[in-house]
């Protein structure tokens, strides 16, 4: 396809929040106030695993300035869940506690002082069950039962057959097993849970919150609040990050509504971030054992894993976790055969969501390790044999995923050629090492029939434009981007669409903030929109240029007929004639979904899943201090195939971001626990996350593509980064120091540790 | 168990040295000294200390600023960390210090926090310990009885004890004008806002044939206190100094300490990075004596 010359696309113009960020302006939910509002506080458990015998709040309702004191009885006690077979949680716990920090009754008062007080007043009776902490303790057939609704601590299975995997295995010249596990992290967005509630004298309420997908909160609150959707409306002010941390409603929300409920008071929770990692979600520990088939060559013959995730007390969005362990067997390289197994475990650590990346980051750290050891075990280059198995376009995998535009052998090119992998096999320092992953992620995966995008514009009668979408700004640059291809569809500049609030009373919200799916899902939807408008305006253009609505083109503010550049008009006459003549307004909607892509079988993993598959090559240089075993990363470079770059500095921010996010998870960031399952380390003290000086020097190639379902040939990006880098960095230590580490995070600790094994000391 | 809102406590905010230490007496062990607060508030705010009053001696003036002449350095208790590292004689002069400052919290931390804090919190990881006591700092107190001086080395007795009287104010911190040059290095587990796993300061003045006198090395976070390194001290005393002899002490100084195996860090990694630490130290003070 030809390239189009784009006005707006494509460009770095200025982020719709950047300004008001940047300025303190921007308002979150924490720095809401509503009139009378009231102070909510959280009593959070400080054991893992325990019956609730009581909980006596009558002291606690007794101290001045105290107006209610609620508690997982005041709910109507309707479980809700992720999927229908998998509800497993109520808003506060009702018979159990199943972790350390899980919230156990809630305060509102006057102030916040009188709300931490009170909390010192509520006598809860526990009697403390035994523990479930790793996949391990819950596999055991004597292993405590953590969910109160499920007769099993196996919360969720995959098991997946595609091709014919022993005839792949029995084809291969050679076969490679190996473990690896990955630890708890937390998610790591900045801005901690906070929410503000209200209810009006009608009983609908009122909910804004910190949230990364307002339509699962939406649906799961009015469930178990027992409320009709119409009665309970959600606004969402500026989010501060959420990365897969923010989907469904939590204890804050559901506290904050049920008091706001009792007192006809607004009630607001902010929570500290002690309580944030302590409490709540953070990534599935995964424990796998990956087997690979290869011929002499190096290609790929056939793929076996097995992979459990521990994923605390609720089954969460942990389903998809396991699948897309499994489904990303099939990606990014050309495996003609897989068997997998997963199983999602609970456990009685935090519950998990997921991070940035879901955890195809799991998958791929897991196969691309894996393909860097056989590559080690066959003396064959580290970029060949990534090159030699990559997909390219036109591919469908074993799993039944159509690839479409795929610039990965590109990606894998440019990524060694920037790295000069080819010059630092000639001579390089002592510790010196460089590590290569590709990897690739969905735009956007169909998991439900009601998966869809919608996009409203209303053409105001100054001829600007304002845009209301189902998608959130969590700052991926969400608002900028739609805004961007509305204006570039109605010719128009930038400045002139404006980005209106995220409220569930004026949006069809969408599914959610996940899977890289709103740039694409939502941008299809904005264009839909757009064209829907442009349709009308050329309609009531068409009369006055004397051209037929169809050869009209808008462009520069202007419309013209085509062919007869001197003919045109403002785009404002239109617009005039249907506000000032007419007296209609002006609407464009629009809206998208991939029907034509399949409803994923979860359990046995087949189906079309997504368009848009995007794709990345990362290549990391570092140093690893031979005596201290630390890693300082020198360089991260990816070249990375989202199809079109709609913002060109955005997307080479979503890439760095990625990257950076996951260097903590590769080396630096654990959630460790006590034997009764107790977090140790919830304060950014003890958690480390990488600071600027620990991540490399970045460099981003883009390797335009144009994908042909996405907006202007786009994909999504902001997850792929993140599901390359942490075997990047694996094999880059590996290539440093000839260590192998498969139990994340890599810390200074293993790596002395399997240098002097290896020296036979 | 987790972090909450300041408890109540009364506020003193005294004018003068003699008011500061009349409310001390007055309330004695219910009374907190309020410095740069980055560790104070944090424990209240935790609930590990609960003082019923708080005096803030940022109200009194004289108790910050730095000073230096042919003698030495006088740093006031109250400077912040911001101030040291802004001081182009701590960077010249007394490098160690300036060494374990430039790598202490963040710079809005640094911005707050006080070198007679960082002090008296007694952590075992405190990174300004073991320079000031490789330089051979003296703490300068005042109490009831009157004025008073003391090693840095003897201010510590146990972790986050510090073995002033409650009666006490430390006011500012002497150092001897260097005759030789030193460093101090640390561990951490990401590269900035993070404690030592290790902190390794050395020193050592050089005579005219190039061997090691007045040789003093430290360690920080791998004993309940800041700890001296004495036997790996006398074995570059008197020696000249080469990679080998630095290797010899680093690897002394590894069985010296006495750390613990916590969520930072195991026990034998921390030994063994003592090592690696010292004998960088040593090569980097040597190689800036030179």
């Amino acid at each position: 396809m030809q390239k189009e010359e784009y006005q707006v696309v494509g460009k770095p113009v200025e982020r719709t929040d950047g300004r008001v960020k940047a300025t303190g302006k921007a308002r979150y939910a924490g720095d809401l106030i509503a009139p009378g509002m009231l102070y909510g506080k959280i009593l959070r458990s400080p054991v893992a695993h325990a019956k609730i015998l009581n909980i006596d709040t009558s002291e606690a309702k007794k101290l001045p300035g105290v107006i209610a004191v609620i508690t997982g009885k005041d709910f109507p006690g309707i479980p809700f869940g992720t999927r229908p077979d998998t509800r497993d949680q109520t808003p506060m716990p009702i018979t159990k506690v199943h972790h350390f920090g899980e919230g156990v009754a809630a305060v509102a008062a006057l102030d916040e002082d009188t709300a931490e007080e009170a909390l010192d007043l509520i006598r809860v009776e526990y009697e403390e069950l035994p523990v479930v902490l790793t996949a391990e303790d819950a596999l055991r057939p004597d292993a405590p039962l953590v969910n109160e609704f499920c007769s099993s601590n196996i919360a969720y299975t995959s098991d997946f057959r595609f091709g014919d995997p022993e005839a792949g295995f029995k084809e291969a010249d050679y076969i490679r097993e190996e473990k690896f596990s990955s630890q708890r992290v937390a998610v790591g967005f900045i801005e901690p849970h906070a929410c503000l509630a209200e209810v009006d004298a009608t009983g609908r309420v009122l909910l804004q919150g910190s949230k990364q997908s307002p339509y699962p909160t939406w649906r799961h609150m009015c469930r178990a609040l027992d409320l009709p959707l119409s009665k309970m409306r959600l606004v969402t002010p500026f989010v501060g990050g959420a990365f897969s941390g923010k989907h469904d409603p939590f204890d804050v929300d559901f506290a904050a509504v049920k008091l706001a409920q009792i007192t006809n008071r607004p009630v607001k929770i902010v929570l500290n971030y002690d309580e944030v990692l302590a409490g709540y979600r953070q990534r599935n520990a995964m424990n796998a054992v990956l087997k690979m088939g290869v011929k002499k060559n190096g290609r790929i013959t056939a793929l076996k894993a097995e992979c459990i995730l521990e994923g605390g007390p609720i089954a969460g969005i942990g389903p998809f976790n396991i699948y897309f362990f499994g489904a990303w067997l099939n990606l990014p390289y050309k495996v003609p055969a897989v068997e997998y197994h997963g199983k999602l475990v609970y456990s009685n650590r935090a519950p998990c969501g997921t991070v940035r990346g879901q955890e195809i980051v799991l998958a791929q750290y897991s196969v691309d390790s894996l393909l860097g050891i056989v590559a080690e075990d066959l003396g064959i280059d580290q970029v060949e044999i990534r090159a030699l198995n990559a997909i390219t376009s036109n591919y469908t995998t074993a799993n039944g995923v159509v690839v479409d535009a795929c610039g990965l052998s590109e990606c894998i090119e440019k990524s060694a050629a920037t790295i000069a992998w080819k010059e630092s096999r000639k001579s390089r320092p002592k510790g010196r090492g460089i590590g290569f992953s590709c990897a690739s992620h969905p735009s956007g995966v169909r998991l439900g029939g009601h998966f869809g995008s919608s996009v409203l514009l209303k053409l105001q009668e100054d001829g600007k434009v304002m845009l209301t979408h189902g998608g959130t700004e969590i700052g991926q640059g969400a608002n900028t981007v739609f805004c961007q291809m509305a204006a570039e569809i109605l010719g128009i500049p930038f400045e002139d669409v404006i980005q209106g609030p995220s409220d569930s009373d004026t949006a069809i919200l969408d599914s959610g903030m996940f899977s890289d799916r709103c740039t694409y899902w939502d941008g299809n939807a904005t264009i839909a929109a757009a064209n829907d408008l442009k349709r009308q305006l050329a309609e009531l253009a068409a009369k006055k240029l004397q051209a037929k609505p169809e050869d009209l083109e808008f462009k520069n503010s202007r419309v013209y007929a085509k062919d007869k550049p001197e003919k045109s008009i403002s785009i404002l006459d239109p617009v005039r004639t249907a506000y000032y003549d007419n007296g209609t307004p002006l609407y464009g909607k629009g809206y998208w979904a991939a029907t034509d892509i399949d409803l994923v079988n979860w359990k046995t993993g087949s189906g079309n899943l997504a368009h848009g598959i995007d794709f990345i090559a990362t290549a990391v240089e570092m140093d690893v201090d031979l005596k201290t075993g630390q890693a300082s990363l020198r360089k991260g470079v990816s070249g990375d195939d989202a199809g079109q770059p709609i913002h060109p500095v955005m997307l080479e921010g979503q890439v760095n971001g990625g990257s950076a996010h996951m260097t903590g998870h590769a080396l630096l960031e654990e959630c460790l626990y006590d034997e009764r399952g107790r977090m140790l380390n919830y304060s950014w003290r003890d958690y480390k996350q990488p600071t600027a000086l620990d991540t490399p020097e970045y460099v981003v190639d883009h390797i335009h593509t144009h994908d042909p379902y996405g907006p202007f040939g786009a994909k999504g990006a902001g997850e792929a980064s993140s599901c390359s880098t942490i075997a990047a960095i694996a094999n880059g230590i590996y290539d440093a120091v000839g260590v192998r580490i498969t139990d994340l995070p890599i810390t200074p600790e293993k790596i002395i540790r399997e240098m002097k094994k290896k020296e036979g000391k | 168990m987790f972090i909450r809102r300041l408890p109540k406590f009364e506020y003193h905010a005294p004018a003068s040295l003699p008011e500061a230490l009349d409310l001390l007496a007055l309330y004695g062990a219910d009374a907190k000294l309020l410095a740069g607060g980055t560790d104070l508030l944090l424990a209240m705010k935790k609930r590990t200390k609960t003082p019923a009053h708080v005096i803030n001696l940022k109200s009194i003036p004289g108790l910050s600023g730095i000073s230096g002449d042919a003698k030495g350095l006088k740093i006031g208790a109250l400077t912040t960390m911001a101030d040291i590292m802004r001081s182009a004689l701590v960077k010249e002069t007394y490098t160690p210090l300036w060494d374990a400052v430039s790598v202490m919290g963040s710079p809005q931390v640094r911005t707050l926090a006080t070198l007679g804090g960082n002090l008296v919190s007694a952590v075992p990881s405190a990174d300004t310990a073991p320079p000031l006591i490789v330089l051979s700092a003296q703490a300068h107190l005042t109490g009831p009885s009157g004025e008073r001086t003391c090693p840095v080395e003897a201010l510590f007795s146990a972790p986050s004890t510090c073995s002033l009287a409650p009666t006490d104010i430390l006011t500012h911190i002497t150092i001897p004008f260097p005759q030789g040059k030193g460093a101090y290095l640390k561990l951490m587990r990401r590269a900035a806002l993070d404690l030592a796993l290790v902190g390794v300061a050395a020193y050592f003045c050089l005579d005219a044939n190039k061997v090691c006198t007045h040789a003093k090395i430290a360690l920080g976070a791998v004993a309940p206190t800041p700890i001296r390194a004495t036997a790996s001290e006398a074995i570059i005393e008197g020696k000249v100094l080469n990679a080998a002899l630095a290797a010899e002490a680093g690897s002394a100084s590894g069985k010296e300490c006495f750390p613990i195996t916590d969520l930072r860090s195991s026990l034998e990694y921390r030994c063994s990075m003592v090592e690696v630490l010292t004998e960088r130290a040593l090569l980097e003070a040597l190689k800036r004596s030179n």
